[in-house]
C-alpha cells in the first residue's frame, strides 16, 4: 500500500517536472538550438566548421522565425 | 582468328552485399534507438548528439502537450504525422508515457508540441539514414 503510493507520488512529480511552459520565443529559440547542433554534428566533421556551421544555421533559424513572425503579423489584427 | 572473350566476375560482391546488410542493420538499429547507428560504428559525438536531441525534442514536445498521433487517423495529415511521430522510435512509446493528460492543441503550446514531435522523427530518421550511409562508406 505505502510502495504503491510512493511510486504514485514519484510519477506525480515526473508528470510535473514534465510540464513545459514555453514563451513562443523561447520555444522557437530551444527548437532552433537542438537542431543548429544535430545538423552541425551531421553534416560537419571538423570542429572548427561545426561551429560555423552551427552559428550560421542558428542565425538563419532565428532570423527566418521572426522575419515569418512579423510578416505575419498584419494578419492577426 | 576469333577474339576470345572472357565474362568477369564481379570482384567484392558477397563483401558488398554483407555490407549492405550490416548497414541495414545499422540503419535500424538507429531507428528503434536514436543514435545507436552511430555508436555501433564508434561515432561517438554523433550518437549522443542524436539521442540527446531527439530526447530533448520528444521530451519538450510530450511537455507541451503536441498530439501524438496514432494509426487511427482520419485523414492524410494524421497519417503524415503518425509516420513522423514514429520516425522517433523507441521514443514513440516514451512520449505516449509521458503524455499521461493527453495532447491539447487548444493552446500555442501544444501545437508547438506537436511540431517539436514531428520533427524529432524526422530528424531521427535523418541520422538512421546518415548511419546507413556510413555504414555503407559513402559518406562519414
Amino acid at each position: 500500500m505505502t510502495s504503491s503510493m510512493s511510486a504514485t507520488s514519484a510519477a506525480l512529480a515526473l508528470i510535473a517536472l514534465i510540464a513545459v511552459k514555453l514563451t513562443h520565443l523561447q520555444a522557437l529559440v530551444i527548437f532552433a538550438l537542438v537542431i543548429s547542433v544535430a545538423f552541425g554534428f551531421l553534416g560537419r566533421r571538423q570542429p572548427k566548421e561545426r561551429v560555423k556551421y552551427i552559428l550560421w544555421t542558428l542565425l538563419l533559424f532565428l532570423l527566418v522565425g521572426v522575419g515569418i513572425g512579423w510578416a505575419m503579423y498584419p494578419f492577426s489584427h | 582468328m576469333a577474339e576470345e572473350t572472357t565474362v568477369q566476375e564481379p570482384v567484392g560482391q558477397p563483401q558488398n552485399s554483407r555490407r549492405e546488410a550490416l548497414a541495414f542493420v545499422v540503419a535500424l538499429a538507429g531507428w528503434l534507438v536514436p543514435g545507436l547507428g552511430h555508436a555501433l560504428q564508434k561515432m561517438w559525438g554523433r550518437a549522443m548528439i542524436c539521442f540527446l536531441t531527439v530526447g530533448v525534442l520528444v521530451w519538450v514536445g510530450a511537455g507541451m502537450r503536441g498530439n501524438l498521433f496514432n494509426s487511427r487517423g482520419n485523414d492524410a495529415f494524421d497519417s503524415l504525422g503518425y509516420i513522423a511521430d514514429l520516425g522517433t522510435g523507441g521514443f514513440y512509446w516514451v512520449a505516449r508515457s509521458l503524455e499521461t493528460n493527453g495532447p491539447d492543441v487548444s493552446r500555442a503550446d501544444g501545437d508547438y508540441g506537436t511540431r517539436f514531435l514531428a520533427t524529432a522523427g524526422v530528424f531521427n530518421l535523418l541520422a538512421a539514414l546518415h548511419a546507413y550511409e556510413a555504414a555503407r562508406g559513402r559518406k562519414a
